[in-house]
């Protein structure tokens, strides 16, 4: 690997290290969620200061080209964090149900009462 | 005097405009010859129509959802109204004029008596008035084998939203209810929480208006989406025996 795109690609994770730690700052992000992020930005510096990492590992999972072994850690990744999106979607809609629900007990009884209010 | 029962009768309602009126005016007249306090409590889940506008105009109590949660959810808003406010038995028919509210009585009457927690207006025990299309029917008996299968209880209409619940099957459902297609659901959710399920004939009409809820294209997704859900809450449910 070249010098030159070891600095890019070092430049690059670094970038997204700093974007998410912009996001949580302004909280655009919640740590719960930035966790994930952030483990991915770290191995990607990681990798990119010492790409000698990804060679030995492709080497002892006999996986021929180590570029391979970066798709295929990268792929599994977004599957995690798109699984992790999921049940945080479900747990977000089980929420809005009981509080739909709620609202529209809540709603019936002010309802009622302005009702009784008024013909008093 | 023996005190009379309470019973709150769940509408869901989502652009039936049409009917609602109706089946509100009928469940009221067939509500008179029972020995029971009757409430009906139509659940408006956000239509688009006029619904709301004509349930204040005449003032049938509702619980008005601000967003659409499909029936599953609006029919639990009402179970858990039930519980807020001391009900005995809680019952659900809907909205669109298929179930005729005459039969309230034949299927109140199994919980009322204390025979059965849960009672499910049957239309295939006598095999009278509507009994939907072949496909449909030929679907209908695939999940009630399903719901045996999973827990030896033989009910015929499992996807009969005419259905009486004791309190305790209400205060069960106001914590546990599926989302989407829940009616084959609840009835093995009933039984695996170890509830006394059972049926009682009721005749149902063709609907009276309105567009059903399940199209042609969406039955095969419901099949699956039904029959997963049933084998996954038997798995995730261990059958608790009440005695």
């Amino acid at each position: 690997m070249s010098v030159r795109l070891q600095v890019y690609m070092l430049l690059g994770a670094l970038a997204l290290l700093v974007l998410i730690f912009i996001l949580l700052k302004r909280g655009m992000m919640a740590v719960k969620y930035s966790l994930l992020w952030l483990g991915l930005s770290v191995a990607l510096v990681i990798a990119a200061a010492c790409p000698r990492i990804l060679y030995m590992l492709s080497a002892v999972l006999s996986i021929e080209m180590p570029v391979n072994l970066v798709f295929l850690l990268m792929f599994c990744y977004v599957l995690a964090v798109l699984l992790s999106l999921s049940i945080a979607i479900c747990q977000l809609a089980e929420k809005c149900r009981r509080l739909t629900q709620a609202n529209a007990l809540l709603e019936k009884r002010l309802r009622e009462l302005e009702e009784h209010s008024a013909e008093r | 005097m023996k005190k009379q029962l309470k019973v709150l009768v769940i509408i869901p309602c989502y652009n039936e405009q049409a009917n609602i009126l109706n089946t509100v005016a009928a469940l009221r007249a067939a509500a008179e010859a029972l020995p029971f306090t009757v409430d009906p409590l139509v659940v408006n889940d956000c239509s688009t129509d006029a619904s709301a506008a004509l349930l204040r105009q005449n003032g049938i109590p509702f619980l008005d959802l601000p967003v659409n949660l499909g029936i599953g959810g609006a029919v639990q808003s009402g179970y858990r109204y039930a519980v807020a406010n001391g009900y005995d038995i809680t019952v659900q028919l809907d909205g669109d004029g298929q179930h005729d509210p005459d039969f309230l009585g034949t299927v109140l009457r199994p919980v009322a008596a204390g025979e059965l927690d849960l009672c499910i207006g049957s239309r295939f025990l006598e095999k009278k008035g509507f009994q939907t299309s072949f496909m449909r029917r030929v679907g209908i008996r695939f999940l009630s084998g399903c719901i045996r299968l999973l827990c030896g209880e033989r009910v015929l209409d499992v996807t009969s939203g005419f259905r009486a619940a004791n309190a305790a099957v209400t205060e069960f459902f106001a914590v546990h209810y599926a989302t989407d297609y829940p009616e084959p659901e609840a009835v093995l959710a009933a039984v695996l929480a170890g509830f006394r399920v059972g049926e009682a004939p009721v005749e149902m009409r063709e609907r009276q208006g309105g567009v059903s809820s399940i199209g042609k294209f969406k039955s095969a997704y419901y099949m699956i989406k039904v029959t997963l859900s049933l084998v996954i809450s038997r798995l995730s449910m261990r059958r608790l025996r009440r005695k």
